[in-house]
């Protein structure tokens, strides 16, 4: 009862922290943590879709959507910027919705290719279209969020960060946890025991979609364009699929220490090393796959099992 | 993982309606049916290495189209310093690749397979990236060529000029099936890594080595690669990035295909490299290409989810 | 006598004391140092800093440059002027090459104001975003419209001084992304302008057309469908405009598809290590801003190529490389011309120097489309000829004539 009460304060003396931050450290240090954010918002929505058990491609086409959503709803409708990243995000999950009943009946590798087959289908629409978006040349925003406010854009890539994280919890702890494990270990088992597979998999697959479409959104807020090319990267899919499992999936820890760690490490690996960085951004996913396959996070809470179960039997 | 379902008889109706298909093209569009067989036969070659490592190991290769870019890169030093002939540097190019398999898989590929599919995932995507860093030092990112007389020739019926040399790649991807399906087929070790494709518990408690079985199928995959590098080398600009969206496209096939069905690779590639090529063939919707290539491997994966009983 | 030595060398030892601790002047470099464009930009930098620096300075003061990596992400190469700005503390900011990393970079550029002389972003789209109001803001590299439009000056002028020469068809093959659609959009624009007998194309450009190809830099190399489309159009100007991975697959497939047009053009931003090397390069014609063949028509070109090769032991292969020398000249110039680091002196003497670059031609800073301060406004039409990059055009930068029309080499 104690540890939960410490938990809790030491929780939101963090995300107190957080909130403060910009009044302590530098710009450049903002701009690399919101960095973060945006990929921690990324990695933890797509490991909540791999709890149950559906390996996802799609990261980078929803989140790809949800910019285009947003700078359109603003540019050509005048939405302001905050209602057109809510906008992105339910014009997202409405498509999700879609998608799910046709796809989610898929499995294993089929679902996987075909998620990744539907992100090239709207990248490639949306470059045909140009007189909706641009084309392959973008499209521009004459005003980036908030003016460019640092500190604004920080609170706002903040909030999607722990709207994710409440989420990603709320998944990892309510009765919904027990139904996204039963489907994800044994389908045969969980439909007998009476769980609307379809069900799960479309409510999670339209959250993560929805906040991988908002965080598209924010993303193209602050930076003020979109383009093919660079909005359906699919750096938007690898990195953050690296960080979760970096970090350890099946948790939200994991993905937040996955996040945290590339990110600093590819940012910073750079000014030490200005030719071939990526070689040891490489080399760590390497060796982190090897020596700790149940990522950061995950390897270390088993040992940390370990060793209590072994000071529990040696005080016996 | 391996499906043995595909009787003879549904192999025959699929052959006769791609037939059919190849017929239709070749009146409608000739130059479309040409490029569409060239391009396609070079998926499917290039895909089959993908399609045996994820049928019978299991893993997932994100770093399949680097080692093909690798391949590329090898290749060209034959040319640049010793001039030897592309076509010819097949030979050693299958080998080296084939050891390079053979190394990878024994440090790296190994420690994994208890670990679970995501973890493979992983390693081979870091593995990819590592590749091509390493080609940016070594090589820079401008590209380079191997130049043949032969790689532009071509024959002109009527007012069409048709390239004699991609031609090439259907009929590798037709001889490196045909060797591969007597592989799987008729000798020992062949039927072995079928069986392990099909179920590697099962496999290991009748006494088959799946360690074994693994290396080797592993090896040869690369092997593929390598013949693949040797026989696009005329063709191809080599640069860091050359090989990389062969993954993707090989990815798509082996799902298109249904694991395990390596005549689904070569007719599934040749069917795709036809489309994509009739979409090009339109003046004004060149760049819908994509969505046609990518709009038939979803449709046929749902159809075949569909039909599939529950 | 001794007095006066002692006094003499102390004073000596003061003054050199306050000149090594004069604090240098900062300038910030944000290129792609994975790709060989930023690469040599960033060498050329370093080479135009040590040259400066061992002349003396500027203003008494050493120069220091500080390169951080955009590894061509937009988000990374934001982060970089973020860094730039508020951790080296610079006072300029150079560099530059990919478009849409540039986008990215607009609003923090915006945010800090300083002066920015930039080489990089030739997509018109980074130009409405930066807008008519950034007096500090100096874009060195042409616009995709500008280069058309010099193009359209260009071969009227080869047109009148070769008489063989006749161009009325012109088709234009495009890659599919923003880099090529910036070309199409730009050449439709021209066209629209040559058919109303305005613009600079009105001699040379009757009929147009255009097909996106799939670059092979980005998964593609198939171009024969596009190719034949261009074959039965039957140009008499073919314009490739896609990346560097496409010049000799674009080449060879034209002569397996028997597509020989009269004029054989390639726009990519660079060229194959060996292109030169390739039979098939012969007489293929090239837009772009350099070549080493300059060093034989100009001075301050020869100068830049063999300091850079001394300094460097490898050849310039891109314009990015004499483009970043002039960089850094052009800024320190600016600086000596105002006499300080003010930024309103700073910014008129720019806009007043007129600077000989290693490219062959003087840098002078004119209004474009929206923004007020643009440099080079055109590239120059090249050919390869024997393994050589020749100049056609500018006429009064030729270094060959011309040959016409193209044949592949055998």
């Amino acid at each position: 009862m104690m540890k939960k009460r410490l938990f809790l304060i030491i929780t939101l003396l963090a995300i107190i922290l957080m909130i403060f931050l910009p009044y302590f450290i530098g710009a450049y240090l903002l701009h690399v943590l919101m960095t973060i954010f945006i990929y921690m918002s990324l990695a933890l929505s797509w490991d909540m879709m791999l709890r149950t058990g559906q390996l996802s491609f799609g990261v980078a086409g929803f989140f790809g959507v949800g910019s285009y959503a947003s700078i359109i709803t603003c540019s050509r409708f005048g939405f302001n910027p905050l209602v057109s990243i809510l906008f992105a995000g339910f014009f997202v999950a409405l498509i999700a919705l879609g998608l799910g009943f046709a796809v989610l009946k898929l499995r294993d590798i089929y679902f996987s290719i075909t998620t990744l087959a539907i992100t090239m289908v709207f990248s490639v629409i949306i470059r045909n279209m140009p007189r909706l978006t641009g084309g392959a040349s973008g499209k521009v925003i004459p005003n980036v969020i908030f003016n460019g406010d640092s500190t604004k854009t920080y609170w706002l890539i903040l909030s999607l960060a722990l709207i994710t994280i409440l989420i990603s919890e709320i998944f990892n702890r309510t009765k919904i946890h027990f139904a996204i494990n039963s489907i994800r270990n044994d389908e045969i088992i969980a439909r007998s025991s009476g769980i609307n597979i379809l069900g799960y998999l479309l409510f999670v697959f339209i959250i993560s979609s929805a906040l991988q479409g908002m965080a598209g959104a924010i993303y193209t807020q602050q930076y003020g364009f979109v383009s093919p090319e660079t909005t359906f990267s699919l750096d938007f899919l690898l990195l953050p699929m690296a960080m979760a499992l970096v970090g350890g999936i099946y948790s939200t820890w994991g993905s937040v220490i996955g996040a945290v760690v590339l990110g600093f490490a590819s940012e910073y690996l750079k000014l030490f090393m200005p030719y071939g960085h990526q070689i040891i951004y490489g080399i760590m996913i390497v060796l982190i796959i090897l020596f700790l396959p149940k990522g950061i996070y995950g390897s270390t809470k088993d040992r940390l099992v370990t060793y209590k179960i072994e000071k529990l039997s040696l005080s016996e | 993982m391996l499906n043995l379902e595909k009787t003879n008889k549904s192999l025959k109706k699929t052959l006769i309606a791609f037939i059919i298909f190849l017929i239709i093209v070749g009146i409608w569009k000739p130059l479309a049916l040409v490029y569409g067989i060239q391009r396609g036969g070079l998926y499917s070659l290039i895909g089959l290495p993908l399609a045996l490592i994820l049928g019978i190991v299991g893993i997932l290769n994100l770093a399949h189209g680097d080692f093909l870019t690798l391949g590329l890169y090898i290749g060209y030093i034959f040319y640049s310093s010793w001039s030897i002939d592309p076509i010819i540097s097949m030979i050693p190019l299958f080998f080296i690749l084939f050891g390079l398999g053979t190394v990878l898989y024994s440090i790296l590929i190994k420690n994994v397979l208890k670990a679970g599919h995501l973890n493979q995932l992983l390693l081979t995507f870091g593995i990819s990236m590592i590749i091509i860093e390493l080609i940016k030092i070594i090589w820079t990112t401008r590209p380079r060529s191997v130049y043949t007389s032969y790689a532009s020739s071509s024959v002109t019926l009527g007012n069409m000029s048709i390239g004699m040399y991609e031609f090439i790649y259907p009929a590798m991807a037709i001889a490196v099936l045909v060797i591969l399906q007597f592989f799987l087929k008729k000798t020992r070790l062949g039927q072995a890594a079928s069986a392990v494709g099909q179920n590697p518990k099962g496999a290991e408690i009748v006494g088959i080595n799946t360690n074994v079985v693994y290396l080797v199928v592993f090896s040869i995959a690369f092997g593929i690669i390598g013949i693949s590098a040797a026989v696009m080398l005329p063709r191809t600009a080599i640069f860091p990035l050359s090989g990389n969206s062969y993954t993707l496209k090989s990815f798509a096939l082996a799902a298109m295909a249904g694991l395990g069905n390596l005549n689904g690779i070569l007719i599934g590639g040749i069917t795709l490299g036809i489309a994509e090529a009739i979409v090009q063939s339109i003046p004004g919707y060149e760049g819908w290409s994509d969505v046609v290539f990518f709009g038939i491997l979803i449709a046929v994966i749902l159809l075949n989810a569909y039909r599939r009983p529950e | 006598m001794k007095r006066i030595f002692l006094v003499m060398m102390s004073l000596l030892m003061v003054f050199s004391f306050a000149l090594a601790a004069e604090k240098p002047i900062k300038i910030g470099a944000v290129n792609p140092l994975g790709d060989i464009t930023g690469d040599q930009a960033t060498k050329a930098m370093k080479l135009a800093v040590k040259e400066i620096n061992d002349a003396g300075g500027v203003l008494g003061r050493p120069i220091e440059l500080i390169v951080i990596d955009d590894e061509m992400n937009p988000a990374k190469g934001a982060a970089a002027i973020e860094r730039l700005a508020t951790v080296e503390n610079v006072d300029f900011f150079v560099g530059g090459m990919g478009s849409g990393v540039h986008l990215a970079q607009v609003p923090i550029l915006k945010k800090y104001q300083k002066i920015t002389v930039w080489i990089g972003a030739a997509s018109h789209q980074a130009e409405i975003a930066m807008g008519p109001d950034a007096d500090w803001y100096f874009h060195l590299h042409p616009w995709d419209y500008q280069q058309g439009e010099g193009y359209g000056v260009g071969w009227t002028e080869i047109v009148h001084a070769y008489p063989e020469v006749k161009i009325e068809k012109v088709f234009l093959a495009y890659e599919e992304g923003a880099f090529g659609t910036d070309s199409y959009t730009s050449y439709i624009d021209l066209y629209e302008e040559a058919k109303r007998g305005e613009g600079s194309w009105k001699e040379v450009l009757k009929e147009f057309k255009g097909a996106s190809f799939k670059s092979a830099a980005l998964g593609g190399g198939d171009y024969r469908a596009m190719l034949n489309q261009a074959k039965s159009f039957n140009p008499d100007l073919f314009i490739w405009a896609g990346y560097d991975a496409d010049a000799i697959p674009i080449v060879a497939q034209a002569r397996e598809v028997n597509f020989q047009p009269p004029l054989f053009v390639g726009a990519p931003p660079g060229w194959p290590a060996d292109f030169g090397k390739n039979p098939l390069s012969n007489n293929v014609i090239l837009y772009g801003m350099w070549a080493p063949t300059l060093n034989e028509v100009s001075a301050v070109a020869k100068h830049f190529y063999d300091s850079y090769v001394e300094m460097w032991k490898e050849e310039p292969a891109t314009y990015f490389a004499p483009l970043g020398y002039t960089n850094i000249y052009f800024l320190v110039e600016g600086i000596k011309k105002a006499g300080s680091l003010d930024k309103n002196a700073i910014i008129e003497a720019l806009r007043t120097i007129e600077y000989e670059s290693p490219l062959g031609e003087v840098l002078k800073i004119e209004p474009s489309r929206i923004i007020k301060n643009q440099g080079f406004k055109y590239q120059k039409i090249l050919q390869w000829q024997n393994g050589k990059q020749e100049v056609i055009w500018p006429l009064d930068l030729a270094t060959t004539q011309l040959v016409y029309p193209f044949k592949f080499g055998k």
